[in-house]
């Protein structure tokens, strides 16, 4: 079952009104479209500046688009009523990347659990106790935590807690922003472990963001690759990590540094990166594939036409060498 | 010969209450035109330890033992000696390419400040030398470059400019603390191929500290893995891959996704705070090979093999299993 759909969505910023000139438009978010299929999880990678947090935000009303709509259910969320929206707030939560920024520091665990649960007037007030003791078992948390502050866990437990307040209201779909950048690899691999059991456990899907390729090939089922806005490859993981149709997905998977543990090769000589000149301010985007000034396989019609995202071989790409316009 | 030989060197902190001990008997040496690798986790004290070598601790931290650096004692050497070698013989970058320029001086004067300062170079010399520089860390079109401010080049170009301020002098040493770390993965790669290329170019050794080992095992040929401040294993890179000896090494491997269906297998716990280590090795409290001996003392390196060294007791058990 689809449970999320996005069209067209488009999120410009405009700024620099005033002494110097018209105003610059930003285009954080320049037309994309997907679907979340129920119980999956759908990754969104790409280098900082792509608009990935911006659709995260858009897809949760927390912004208003310039353009496009977002289904939930079939639902136009933007088009949602006060009592509507309520509800898809219940059914939709956020996990952000900075568990030290994102909780109240004047709060209790207990608080901060326990707030969804009244504001959607969930079980009665005298069994709360019982259930946020419950959900932060679900997080691997004792009930003696509950009358503790932030200030006393640490980044990783924080994380959990985050968790747990977004579980509370036992949401249909988690959007998860950067959940793991703040932590250190082996608190990552915990979190990670625990998104895998939430995901098996409660069948809630999630919509991932993330620019760690480890990380994303690890947990999701679907990924879409965004540049400049765009979405440039969407596909299943496996798919795509096996083989990437893309350029700029080739780019990002060569850029990783690998890791093999038991049958390493020593390096030899200096690795050269592949990836040639940065992207673009996004104030700017090139002519023709936004992609195309740093492509090393660009050809006649890049510089000219926007290649559109099109199905082959069972994903989506926006390539003109997968679908060449002339 | 090595170029630099730390050999148990201390880093205290004072504090209100206790000392707090950052760094304990730590070893290590870095050959000629080698690249070792620091890894650990954030407050292992890997940074600190970089610090301490380039003699640029916080007030409130000191540090004890000896590093020797071209034979020279850097902790009992006087103060301008040290300063003559910062930058010169020595030089550092940093994690932060945006707070670690200068934003009101051109980055063709930051890098020619360098010059005139160790190399005593005419300004206008010096400010030729600065485009040889950038064209050297391969920032395109260098002669408008060099006028331009910080605000005006993006990160990787920034840490490009770092990087070229630190070789200005032919430092025999560089250390670089976390350089790619606020990098996008294609531009860290960019900069990782521009370090390995200057390495081989003019011959430095480099000290390379990160939290990525993907980077370690692409880039350094040898490593040391710290925790809670100690060294906990020594060995050249494809040992470390290859045969792993400690159990906190392989905690570390087991936490890197590899892949889809590979099972993940995470270090329990948390990273203890440095005033409530525990009593004899340092990772007993979150080692699954942990025994009744390893709360009592803590162990020394053991010899695995020829360069290969891990501090735990039963490093001979401890294996890597997939």
């Amino acid at each position: 079952m689809e449970l999320l759909r996005v069209e067209a969505l488009k999120k410009y910023f405009f700024s620099g009104k005033g002494f110097s000139g018209p105003d610059k438009v930003l285009k954080a978010v320049d037309g994309v479209d997907f679907a979340l299929e129920k119980d999956s999880v759908l990754a969104l990678v790409g280098e900082s500046g792509c608009g990935k947090s911006t659709l995260a935000r858009l897809v949760l009303r927390l912004t208003t688009p310039t353009g496009g709509r977002v289904f939930f259910k079939g639902q136009d969320v933007f088009a949602m009523g006060r009592e509507e929206l309520k509800s898809f707030r219940k059914s939709a939560q956020i996990v952000f990347q900075d568990p030290f920024a994102s909780l109240n520091p004047r709060r209790t665990v207990y608080d901060t659990i326990s707030e969804p649960l009244i504001i959607h007037k969930i079980g009665k007030r005298q069994d709360h106790k019982d259930v946020v003791a419950e959900i932060l078992r679900t997080v691997g948390m004792g009930p003696e935590v509950m009358t503790r502050y932030p200030h006393e866990f640490s980044g990783g437990q924080r994380q959990r807690i985050c968790i747990a307040r977004a579980l509370a209201v036992s949401p249909e779909i988690i959007v998860a922003d950067e959940p793991l950048s703040a932590l250190d690899v082996s608190i990552q691999a915990q979190i990670i472990n625990l998104l895998m059991e939430l995901k098996k456990s409660t069948g809630i899907s999630f919509l991932f963001i993330s620019h760690d390729l480890r990380v994303v090939h690890y947990l999701s089922d679907m990924v879409g690759v965004m540049y400049l806005g765009r979405i440039v490859e969407h596909a299943k993981a496996d798919d795509l990590f096996a083989r990437p149709f893309h350029p700029y997905t080739e780019m990002l998977l060569a850029s990783a540094p690998k890791i093999s543990v038991g049958d390493m090769k020593k390096p030899e000589g200096i690795r050269v990166a592949s990836a040639g000149g940065e992207a673009p301010s996004p104030f700017n985007i090139p002519s023709g594939c936004p992609f195309h000034p740093r492509c090393p396989k660009r050809f006649g019609p890049c510089d000219r036409v926007v290649p559109k995202l099109r199905e082959s071989e069972g994903r989506l790409v926006s390539c003109h060498l997968w679908h060449n316009p002339e | 010969m090595s170029l630099l030989e730390v050999r148990g060197l201390d880093i205290t902190f004072r504090s209100d209450t206790l000392p707090v001990t950052a760094v304990s008997g730590l070893d290590l040496e870095i050959a000629e035109s080698e690249i070792f690798g620091l890894a650990g986790e954030s407050g292992c004290g890997k940074s600190i330890t970089a610090l301490s070598i380039m003699g640029l601790l916080p007030p409130n931290a000191s540090a004890s033992g000896s590093i020797l650096f071209k034979g020279m004692d850097l902790l009992t050497l006087d103060k301008e000696s040290k300063r003559r070698l910062r930058g010169k013989e020595m030089s550092m970058i940093f994690q932060e390419p945006m707070t670690s320029l200068n934003p009101v001086l051109t980055i063709g004067y930051q890098l020619a400040e360098v010059l005139f300062t160790h190399l005593d170079m005419s300004k206008r010399d010096a400010m030729d030398k600065a485009v040889e520089l950038l064209k050297a860390v391969r920032i395109p079109s260098p002669e408008i470059r060099v006028k331009e401010y910080p605000h005006q080049m993006s990160g990787g170009m920034r840490q490009r400019v770092m990087i070229a301020m630190a070789v200005a002098c032919g430092p025999s040493l560089l250390i670089a603390d976390e350089p790619t770390t606020a990098l996008d993965v294609t531009i860290q790669a960019q900069i990782l191929e521009l370090i390995e290329r200057l390495r081989e170019e003019r011959k430095m050794s480099i000290l390379f500290i990160t939290h990525d080992l993907g980077i370690i095992a692409e880039n350094a040929s040898r490593v040391g893995i710290m925790y809670a401040g100690r060294l906990v294993e020594l060995a050249d890179t494809a040992d470390i891959f290859n045969d792993p000896r400690h159990p906190y090494t392989i905690g570390l491997l087991g936490s890197i996704p590899k892949g889809k269906g590979t099972q993940l297998r995470p270090i329990p716990g948390n990273v203890p705070r440095m005033q409530d280590l525990p009593e004899g090795c340092k990772y007993e409290n979150r080692c699954s090979y942990a025994i009744s001996a390893c709360r009592t003392a803590e162990p020394f390196m053991y010899k695995v093999s020829e360069g290969h060294f891990a501090r735990c007791i039963r490093t001979d058990e401890v294996r890597w299993n997939s």
